[in-house]
């Protein structure tokens, strides 16, 4: 398990993880992530392909999560739906609607054509894999030592007394839910146009489910989910490198290494949780009303 | 408004409440949801340049036309009936089981293990291995839950990776390989059952068997052990708030293991009607996704067991029809699209409140209507 390999798988799940913590400190739960990262990581491969540059392709990607994410806001805050079966109902759309995009653009029910991927530098690593590491430093400043950061955090734990300081809660809870999208969708892009250099029907398979498992781990804060993103791609290293070492695909048993990062998951939430608190106000729908 | 009570599982509203109360009519909203969701499709497939009346005609056609279709329908939509139910009987106790397809695997994975042995009741034995499969991979998100606090939703969802690796990736390649399949990749599953383990077909010309009257009758005493009897009630008790069940003195955290016991075992006979039904032996490639379908049937069934039952059969019918989709060109996930969209729009009844509102004219309606619990209150 080398560092390389680490830098390489990080990207989708930190970002993704990123995203998940700003829509949670802002009080909206996102479940719908996995669903984010698989438009996003559509996108971008049809972005890519289409226009060329693998640049464009990325904002698509970002484009299309923030999009997905637009439909879990207007759903959740506009039309107050519990939040949870929103985001599983976004997955579900996800999951048929980018199937059939993919067959009617592409003509193929498994993969895309090979798309232009973002260029790597001599030691192998797209700009993504450093964004990775500086992205969860600014955010994590940005949340907690700047206004619009407060704002964030105060329409998560206590959504009233920020409206009656003037803050627009349900217009900074969309506003925290698109970013999510449009991180998620970055984080898809680098499964499709960083890692694999075309878009997957099977994509994003689990990572977004990942990269919450990490916002719970992390404790909801962006350092300490960027830190279980990194620690879950290690993981995920590990397994791949385990895997090859054993020859696991020759003996059949490859299943047991691809469990390994889901069961690992799992271990360390059954082991972690306990004192780790989400934001007050997670999951709890705004009504200004004040019914 | 005081403090917000903290947010999480533990949330003073049942997931239950908080998923169906504001749904002032349930069947008119999921009526509703269903309606858009079928008309939205029909604008998609317009939009992509095909003839959206005749896929709806083959759509029809492969869902009602004739005794084999409508047999296709029924197994589908007795498959997600059980997977619904599975997820509906998760929200009583006001868990969001997402893990179906997970206790689906082990339980269709039980059911052809066990459905090969030589038993003088082998067919019995397979759906009650099954159930017990499922149940025990439903046992774990519950005792995750109820003893280390970890949310049931990233737990399940998890559990269900790992049985998707672990069934497909090893077990069915590997250790349980039908023999002769040789040294190139795998596609060809388990040895096939024994024909004493298929469950009987009712019908010449139709794939309809046992499983669809035996998935009724399963949804009847679901529906029975909820809402007539003792620990049915004890279990509505815990979801509708854990702390106050537990203050009466209802043991809620063994309540809430049983009934995701319960709902992994309905998940498990599920795989098992596939098995036993149609596969007659665990295949080399099984995507089903009916698990994750039961989350859209439960949802838009509105967690009632007769809901459940009429959504599970009317996605059963979108299913069986869509494979007919691929005649004009489109691809048979079209049908989680509608799925999909369903639960998008049953998720937000008060996108629709006002719609019936005036439909039904009445302006007082809202008045009376029972006031929508929320956590502020």
């Amino acid at each position: 398990m080398s560092l390389n390999a680490i830098l390489d798988f990080a990207p989708p799940l930190v970002f993704a993880a990123l995203g998940g913590v700003l829509s949670e400190r802002a009080g909206v739960v996102n479940i719908g992530l996995e669903g984010m990262m698989r438009f996003g990581a559509f996108a971008a491969a049809a972005g890519a392909i289409f226009s060329g540059s693998p640049w464009i392709g990325l904002w698509c990607g970002a484009l299309a999560g923030a999009a997905a994410a637009g439909a879990h806001a207007l759903l959740s805050l506009r039309f107050r739906a519990d939040q949870v079966v929103s985001g599983v109902a976004l997955n579900l759309v996800a999951l048929g609607l980018v199937t059939y995009l993919l067959q009617s653009v592409f003509g193929s029910s498994g993969v895309s054509p090979p798309a232009p991927s973002l260029p790597r530098d001599r030691f192998g690593h797209t700009a993504l894999s450093y964004a990775a590491l500086i992205a969860p430093l600014i955010f994590a400043f940005w949340l907690s030592r700047t206004a619009a950061g407060l704002r964030v955090r105060a329409v998560g734990e206590h959504p009233r007394a920020a409206a009656t300081l003037g803050v627009r809660v349900l217009r900074l809870r969309a506003f925290c839910v698109l970013g999510s999208g449009a991180l998620a969708g970055i984080g898809g892009a680098a499964l499709s146009i960083g890692i694999l250099g075309q878009f997957d029907a099977r994509m994003p398979a689990g990572q977004g489910f990942m990269a919450l498992a990490a916002v719970v781990f992390g404790k909801w804060t962006p350092l300490g989910a960027a830190g279980a993103a990194f620690f879950f791609a290690a993981a995920d290293a590990l397994q791949r490198q385990l895997s090859f070492s054993f020859h696991a695909a020759d003996l059949r048993l490859d299943g047991i290494f691809l469990a390994l990062p889901y069961a690992l998951t799992l271990l360390v939430l059954a082991l972690s949780i306990g004192k780790t608190k989400a934001p007050a106000a997670d999951g709890v729908p705004y009504d200004p009303e004040g019914r | 408004m005081p403090d917000a009570p903290p947010a999480g599982p533990d949330a003073a509203m049942s997931v239950r409440a908080r998923l169906f109360s504001p749904a002032r009519d349930p069947l008119w909203g999921a009526a509703f949801a269903v309606f858009t969701s079928l008309a939205v499709s029909f604008i998609a497939i317009a939009a992509t340049g095909r003839n959206p009346a005749l896929g709806f005609a083959y759509l029809a056609d492969g869902a009602f036309g004739g005794a084999g279709p409508l047999g296709e329908t029924a197994i589908k939509g007795a498959v997600l009936l059980l997977t619904g139910l599975s997820v509906s009987v998760a929200f009583t106790v006001g868990l969001f089981n997402i893990g179906a397809e997970g206790q689906l695997i082990w339980g269709a994975l039980a059911a052809a293990v066990v459905g090969r042995f030589d038993l003088p009741l082998v067919l019995p034995c397979a759906l009650l291995a099954a159930a017990a499969a499922g149940a025990l991979w439903g046992l774990i998100p519950a005792l995750l839950k109820v003893r280390r606090g970890v949310h049931e939703v990233i737990s399940t969802i998890l559990l269900n990776w790992i049985a998707i690796h672990l069934v497909h990736g090893w077990l069915v390649a590997g250790p349980l390989a039908a023999a002769g399949s040789g040294a190139s990749v795998s596609v060809a599953g388990t040895e096939p059952i024994r024909a004493a383990a298929f469950l009987p077909r009712l019908l010449q010309g139709s794939r309809l068997d046992l499983g669809f009257p035996l998935a009724l009758c399963i949804a009847f005493a679901v529906w029975y052990l909820l809402t007539r009897t003792h620990r049915g009630f004890e279990w509505r008790a815990t979801g509708a708030g854990l702390e106050a069940a537990e203050a009466s003195g209802i043991p809620a955290s063994r309540r809430v293991c049983e009934a995701m016991a319960l709902s992994g075992a309905l998940s498990g006979l599920a795989g098992a009607l596939l098995i036993l039904g149609t596969e007659h032996k665990y295949p080399g490639v099984f995507r089903t996704g009916y698990g994750f379908d039961g989350i859209a049937v439960a949802l838009v069934g509105g967690g009632t067991a007769a809901g459940t039952v009429f959504a599970g059969l009317f996605f059963g019918a979108i299913r069986a029809g869509a494979t007919r989709l691929q005649l004009v060109g489109i691809h048979p996930s079209f049908a989680e699209l509608i799925q999909g969209l369903a639960v998008l729009l049953v998720a937000a009844p008060r996108m629709f409140a006002p719609l019936l509102r005036r439909l039904r004219g009445a302006p007082g309606t809202a008045a009376a209507a029972p006031p929508v619990p929320t956590v502020q209150a």
